[in-house]
């Protein structure tokens, strides 16, 4: 069947003109900030990569206490390009969450989150939320020492929650203790449970995007330049802006393969000086600051209270900043916005740094 | 003597139960020739990289002149041809 005939086909049984002119007929605005535009292209062609990725090594790993570590071994050392395929996969989750920050701190300082695209901030806040949840997932998958010192100290300070970290804390382990039964929990939500919500919230957050357009900055508003169109214009800058990426995660994974601990025991003592990964490391630093007991409660749960109250403000900011959503300056919402880059970025230097 | 021959027992029962060095487990191309392979790869796949970008740069620049002329318009009376 020609490319002709299968148009011809099509058209008779579904409106594919709609999708044409959509394509034909979107434009993105031109302004001193486009550039951050970018960021959410590439955080899907990076979603898009794990899954490709992920879905090869799903092959070949065995979600097993006992199998799951040498099942890792055997896919570095035995596969035919396997080491490129673990290491493109552990980058390219590094990248994803290091360019899912930078979207979600550019739509926070350039108030993209104001009326009315409230729904579209939270999709987003849920979509980082899942891909901070998959890079612990993943890295437990390993099964190695410092994979099982990092998800018994995760849990464990998820379980210092009031009221429901008990729930939490038992929901996510499978039991008392993080062991087998976690790894098979983990190894769920890392191929099944997460794919899945990250399709349904990822096609949302798309839909709305699509539905109320790209948000320009109120101070841009009057100093934007003509529209540029979707197609073709945008969509060949993101390709290019994709492949640079491509190459990046390429370099990385061949340049810096990821090691591989020794095998999880869970009745050994946590290795010395572990620390988190990096995306955690601002949470390891913050809980470090708090002395063990304030005022006869325990420092722990308070300074997880305290972060959750932190995070919680950070999700539901839309509906704090009031003057934004009138289409009017909020300074004091800047300064929020920048006092959560810096203490992020100050924590997480920190953090890695000692 | 007995104290020196308990000491030298319970070293040598000490050093059975301790665990073997195990050997690092190599992630990455051991054999030089390998690694020579990988690194020339890595520098072929950049080539074909950039020689991609600067296509849909050109292209891209082409497009915009296109549109900048104005000509990208599609004429709706322009005759059909198969």
């Amino acid at each position: 069947m020609s490319c002709r005939r299968l148009k011809v086909w099509l058209s008779e049984r579904y409106d594919i003109e709609a999708l044409g002119n959509l394509a034909r007929f979107k434009t993105v605005p031109s302004h001193r900030f486009d550039a951050w535009y970018f960021a959410g292209g590439l955080t899907l062609f990076l979603f898009v990569f794990q899954f490709i990725t992920g879905m090869a090594l799903a092959l070949y790993y065995v979600p097993h206490a006992e199998h799951a570590h040498k099942s890792i071994i055997d896919i570095v050392t035995k596969l035919n390009m396997g080491w490129l395929f673990r290491s493109l996969h552990h980058w390219g989750a590094q990248l994803t969450i290091l360019v899912l920050f930078v979207h979600v701190f550019s739509a926070l300082l350039l108030k993209a989150y104001r009326k009315p695209r409230e729904l579209v901030w939270l999709t987003g806040f849920v979509m980082l939320a899942i891909s901070i949840f998959f890079g612990l997932s993943g890295y437990f998958l390993l099964w190695d020492e410092r994979a099982f010192a990092a998800v018994r100290v995760a849990t464990g300070g998820a379980g210092n929650l009031p009221l429901i970290g008990w729930l939490i804390k038992g929901f996510l382990r499978g039991g008392l203790d993080v062991t087998g039964e976690t790894l098979t929990r983990f190894y769920a939500f890392h191929v099944a449970i997460l794919p899945l919500v990250t399709i349904v919230v990822t096609g949302l957050h798309i839909l709305l995007v699509q539905l109320h357009g790209m948000s320009v900055p109120l101070s841009q508003e009057e100093k934007q330049g003509r529209p540029e169109p979707f197609f073709p214009n945008l969509f060949y800058k993101d390709l290019i802006v994709w492949l640079i990426c491509l190459g990046v995660v390429v370099t990385l994974a061949v340049l810096f393969p990821p090691e591989i601990g020794r095998k999880a025991d869970p009745l050994a003592p946590a290795p010395e000086n572990i620390k988190p990964e990096w995306y955690f490391l601002f949470l390891f630093q913050t809980l470090k600051l708090f002395p063990g007991e304030i005022l006869g409660m325990n420092g722990e749960t308070i300074a997880i209270v305290i972060i959750s109250a932190a995070i919680l403000f950070f999700f539901l900011i839309p509906f704090f900043d009031r003057r934004s959503a009138m289409e009017r300056k909020s300074p004091l919402f800047t300064w929020i916005g920048v006092f959560y880059l810096v203490y992020f970025t100050l924590m997480t230097v920190i953090g890695f740094l000692t | 003597m007995l104290s020196m021959f308990l000491i030298v027992f319970f070293l040598l029962i000490g050093a059975t139960m301790l665990p073997a060095a195990e050997p690092k487990i190599e992630v990455f191309a051991a054999a030089p020739y390998d690694r020579h392979i990988i690194y020339q790869a890595l520098v072929l796949f950049w080539i074909g990289i950039i020689g991609l970008v600067v296509i849909i740069a050109m292209k891209l620049r082409e497009i915009k002149r296109i549109q900048d002329m104005g000509i990208d318009e599609e004429e709706k009376d322009a005759p059909f041809l198969d």
